[in-house]
């Protein structure tokens, strides 16, 4: 039981930061029905600045609590405001010329922004691992046979609280209107007075940043961050959006924590060998039974 | 359509103009070794220790009269498709006379049989597994240790010196990881332990603490590892993470300082490596070039060593058959002699593994890497 | 305007201008290895070729067809590893282990096919994704059959035998071993028949009806069109494509591993057919060419190789979205509403 419950909070863990990503997958595919494939690396781009701002801080190892959360909030801020803005470069460059083309044009155009960015970061920074300082005090807390860290705990906290916020954002305020009745019919939005480019610039903003938290909290979980890192996370956090529905973002984030839950049950219970695979294998059998995701409803039928 | 023909044309003129190349007396070394991708880092050890052999033979006149050495450099992104791709990329080319490479074992086995086809010396600086040299190919050669020694030794030296009895092995499933810790887990049982389980891994990954959530209860006393320094720092972490007190122990794949930069060096306290060869850092012979390659790189990797010393045989033959002749290179490496480099002294055996058998094992100690014997 | 709609006409009319260009194109190529020795520039040329037989085999499920694939590189591994398995398992010879895994790999084409019947659109996308990682990491963990991450080692080349009058008639034994020329042949050879048969089945009935499920499902179904048998086919015989690819690939590598099937693989076989033009085999072919070509190239760049093909790429795009060669009955199609 207690290896249950620590195998339960490995894979919420991930999860949660699949969640982030996949929030950007689903509000991008929303509004203009691209599946942004650039969007892992931004995931990655993101955890790059986050380590970047805090190596220009010259943070110190060992730091007390609250210095340590002022430190955290400081590369967050950083981090989400520089991939927000790459996120809007990136749909201004790649995505926005070809806005009326077939949508496979779009995605191949995506494809190779993901190549800039993967190899940019690279010669930037090298292809080397780079270690991520520890900023959140290692901290255990052992029940039992259950230990608990509190970088886990932070990146639970941290990412409720933006999805709480999101989901307030889209749901409760005028933005958030915009965004959905935009998200429905970009013409009418634009007969009703809302300016839809305007809406998209901010849906790639809102995306980047969540990926980008997701990147800094990934880095500081694993201590590492590599160019190609945005890879693998971006194809899950993909998978994620799918499951949940794309298009849906509390559907996002159910998708996934299912995924997270399922890669560390399945790698803890049956093979860490076959870890990547339970991700998809699960994509697979729910669309088989519900072809639109957990809770999506429309997609476009036409490659 | 015109566009079509025009751009056809211009593709076959590109192609014609890329094969294309200045005519200058050239003698030519390949490397071949991931320079892009997850072990990029690893793999560009190799590149500069092979760079620097280069430049300090180009700075001391020429190798053969009217000779420059240029360094011809193919990346294998640690796919052994690729790696065969380079390998015969460097064999259509006349002027490569030898290759220093590759990284991986998986990489050098399949590119071994085209070099020998084309009949041109590879020396690898880095590929442990035994099988490459039994495959019966006279143009191959290693300056490493295999790890039918390395396994052995590092399980005589958990058991003996570090008095585990029940070990957990995980291992990344490639020729060399695989490879090592079979050899591990034979002679560790043969000694008398036990071995609690052994599991793979996929390269590239982050998250190992499925796996170690299921190790933690077996209370192992180490945990070995087959594989590279990136997936080993991480398993580190995640363990001292999830509380689990085991030492870790690899073999030469994870000797290397980033290992403890990204492990952080409290938790990689105490991390065993058993390495091929003896401590180069040490060695009175490898301070001109430890001080040279810091100078020109940074820090000393795990092959930076290895491959210097490869390419430095590798000019030596070619100056000793005085000419740049690919036959008569490989014959000379062949036949018997020894080269001297920082590493001692190289001889190859019949199937072109050196006679340079030393194991040294390593410890990490006040976050840094600290020789502890040499088995 | 509105006849020109009319199935099958379009294809022929413009075409006619250029009636010098292929038969030109087919002769440069078929000569280029005679005059250009270098090794390396067969090898690219056959890597090339390969990935044209790819492209053309996802021409027939993306742009005919309409249904999106985003794990095409899974089919070119199930034919690769059945090719290599067959070898290796009971040295069954290069020739007949062809057309088993071109059987092969159209059945598992099939299969996936399968969810077409319920998944749409982009949700199909994200099945044959996953389906195509699925298949990665199974050659990946399969160790006892596929050699795990080591691959397969040791795939026998193709051989043929010839004869020979000297005096009597005498059987020559040819393997075509490690040099990429006689390989350039073959995949010369099948890229002219896969292109051929690509262009038969766009005039055919099966063609027509594919097209038809493209433009609009509903109406193609009220037309009498069995749509997801029609689905079903264009998975099928398009995946059997890549089982000729694959074949071709393990027997001249001599090795195959599973990282050479990966995502980046379908997508830049996808980019292929985007960039060349869906549904123009022409374009497909120029495509695939390009595509393949381009970073050979850009090694004189090094490392920034890839940051330069990425841009490339994008500007592509941009400037020609709908391919170096647009099929020309899509053109028509989109002028007309």
């Amino acid at each position: 039981m207690e290896l249950f419950v620590q195998q339960l909070i490995n894979g919420l863990t991930i999860g949660t930061i699949y969640a982030l990503i996949a929030l950007g997958y689903t509000m991008v595919y929303g509004i203009i029905q691209l599946i942004n494939f650039a969007h892992g690396e931004v995931f990655m781009v993101g955890a790059y600045i986050g380590l970047t701002a805090i190596t220009f801080f010259g943070f110190v190892s060992g730091s007390t609590l609250p210095m340590a959360m002022l430190y955290l909030a400081v590369m967050l801020l950083i981090s989400m405001a520089g991939s927000g803005l790459l996120g809007i470069v990136i749909d201004q460059i790649a995505y926005r010329p070809i806005r009326n083309s077939p949508r496979l044009v779009a995605l191949i155009s995506a494809i190779g922004v993901s190549f800039v960015l993967q190899n940019a970061v690279m010669l930037i920074y090298g292809p080397q691992d780079q270690g991520v300082p520890q900023i959140v005090p290692d901290i255990h807390f052992i029940f039992g046979d259950v230990t608990i860290t509190l970088m886990q705990i932070m990146i639970l906290a941290v990412s409720l609280v933006l999805m709480v916020f999101l989901n307030f954002l889209v749901q409760h305020t005028q933005l958030g209107r915009a965004m959905r009745a935009t998200s429905q019919d970009h013409k009418m939005a634009r007969l009703v007075g809302i300016n839809v480019n305007w809406i998209i610039s901010l849906t790639f903003f809102i995306g980047s940043a969540m990926a980008a938290v997701g990147g800094v909290l990934f880095g500081l979980y694993y201590h590492t961050v590599n160019f190609h890192d945005g890879y693998l996370a971006g194809l899950k956090a993909f998978t994620a959006a799918v499951l949940g529905g794309i298009g849906n973002i509390p559907g996002a984030m159910v998708g996934g924590v299912l995924i997270g839950l399922a890669e560390g049950l399945g790698a803890g219970y049956i093979s860490s060998e076959w870890k990547n695979v339970f991700a998809f294998v699960i994509l697979v059998l729910i669309l088989l039974f519900k072809p639109t995701g957990l809770f999506g409803e429309r997609v476009a039928d036409r490659a | 359509m015109n566009k079509t023909v025009s751009a056809l044309s211009l593709f076959a003129i590109l192609l014609f103009a890329a094969g294309c190349s200045k005519h200058d007396p050239v003698i030519r070394i390949g490397v071949s070794a991931p320079f892009t991708g997850d072990q990029a880092s690893v793999g560009l050890t190799i590149l500069r220790g092979t760079q620097l052999a280069v430049d300090q033979a180009n700075a001391q006149g020429d190798v053969l009269p009217g000779y420059k050495i240029e360094l011809v450099q193919i990346d294998d992104s640690h796919s052994p498709t690729q790696a065969v791709a380079a390998a015969k990329k460097f064999v259509s080319d006349p002027e490569v006379i030898g290759v220093v490479g590759h990284l991986n074992s998986s990489c050098t086995k399949p590119a071994a049989q085209i070099y020998h086809n084309a009949r041109v010396a590879q020396i690898t600086p880095a590929s442990t597994n035994p099988e490459i040299s039994k495959q019966g190919f006279d143009t191959f050669f290693r300056v490493c240790a295999t790890d039918d020694l390395q396994g052995p030794k590092a399980a005589q030296f958990a058991f003996n010196e570090l008095g585990a009895r029940k070990v957990f092995i995980i291992d990344d499933k490639t020729t060399y990881g695989k490879g090592l810790s079979d050899e591990f887990a034979k002679a560790f049982i043969a000694q008398g332990g036990q071995v609690l389980g052994h599991q793979g891994i996929t390269q590239g990954d982050k998250d190992f603490t499925p796996l170690l959530t299921k190790i933690r209860p077996m209370s192992p006393d180490l945990i070995f590892f087959g594989g590279l320094y990136p997936e080993c720092s991480l398993i580190i972490k995640q363990a001292r993470d999830l509380n689990i007190k085991a030492p870790v122990m690899g073999g030469d794949g994870i000797y290397d300082v980033t290992l403890i930069r990204l492990a952080t060096p409290s938790a990689s306290e105490g991390t065993y490596a058993t390495m091929i060869g003896a401590d180069v850092k040490a060695l009175p012979q490898a301070q001109e070039f430890v001080k040279a390659y810091e100078t020109k790189f940074g820090d000393v990797g795990s092959y930076s060593a290895y491959s210097y010393d490869a390419a430095n045989i590798l000019i030596q033959a070619i100056k000793l058959a005085g000419a740049p002749d690919r036959e008569k290179v490989i014959q000379i490496l062949k036949d018997g002699r020894t080269f001297p480099g920082i590493l001692g002294q190289t001889e190859f055996d019949d199937r072109g593994d050196t006679k340079n058998k030393i194991v040294s094992v390593f410890r990490v100690r006040n976050g840094q890497w600290e020789h502890v014997r040499t088995v | 305007m509105i006849k020109k709609q009319g199935l099958g006409s379009g294809v022929q009319g413009p075409g006619r201008k250029y009636l010098f260009f292929w038969p030109l194109a087919f002769g440069l190529f078929l000569i280029l290895p005679l005059i250009d020795h270098s090794a390396y520039h067969q090898d690219v040329l056959v890597t090339a070729g390969i990935y044209i037989l790819l492209a053309l085999g996802l021409n027939m499920i993306v742009g005919y067809a309409g249904l999106l694939n985003l794990g095409y590189a899974a089919f070119f591994g199930i034919g690769a590893y059945t090719c290599a398995g067959l070898n290796l398992a009971w040295h069954i010879p290069f020739w007949l282990a062809l057309p088993v895994a071109v059987v092969v790999t159209g059945f598992f084409g099939f299969l996936v096919g399968l969810p077409v019947l319920r998944v749409k659109g982009d949700y199909l996308a994200i099945v044959t994704l996953g389906f195509g990682e699925i298949v990665r990491i199974v050659f990946n963990n399969l160790d006892p059959i596929t050699g795990g991450p080591n691959g397969l080692l040791g795939i026998e080349h193709p051989v043929i035998f010839y004869p020979v009058f000297n005096p009597s008639l005498i059987w020559k034994r040819f393997d075509f071993g490690v040099s990429s020329f006689p390989y350039y042949y073959l995949v010369f050879f099948c890229v002219i028949l896969v292109a051929y048969f690509s262009l038969r089945l766009d005039r055919s009935r099966i063609g027509r009806a594919w097209i038809a499920v493209r433009e609009d499902e509903v109406a193609a179904g009220c037309m009498g069109i069995p749509v997801p048998q029609v689905k079903l086919l264009a998975f099928g015989v398009g995946s059997s494509i890549a089982g000729i690819a694959g074949s071709i690939f393990a027997a001249k590598q001599g090795t195959i591993t599973p990282d050479s099937f990966d995502f980046i693989l379908s997508v830049m076989i996808l980019a292929m057919v985007v960039l060349g033009g869906m549904g123009s085999v022409p374009g497909v072919i120029l495509g695939g060419l390009v595509l393949s070509i381009l970073p050979e190239l850009l090694r004189e760049f090094s490392i920034y190789r890839m940051l330069i093909f990425g841009l490339v790429m994008i500007l592509m795009m941009i400037f020609r979205p709908q391919g170096f060669l647009g099929n020309v009955r899509r053109k028509y199609e989109l002028t007309t509403r």
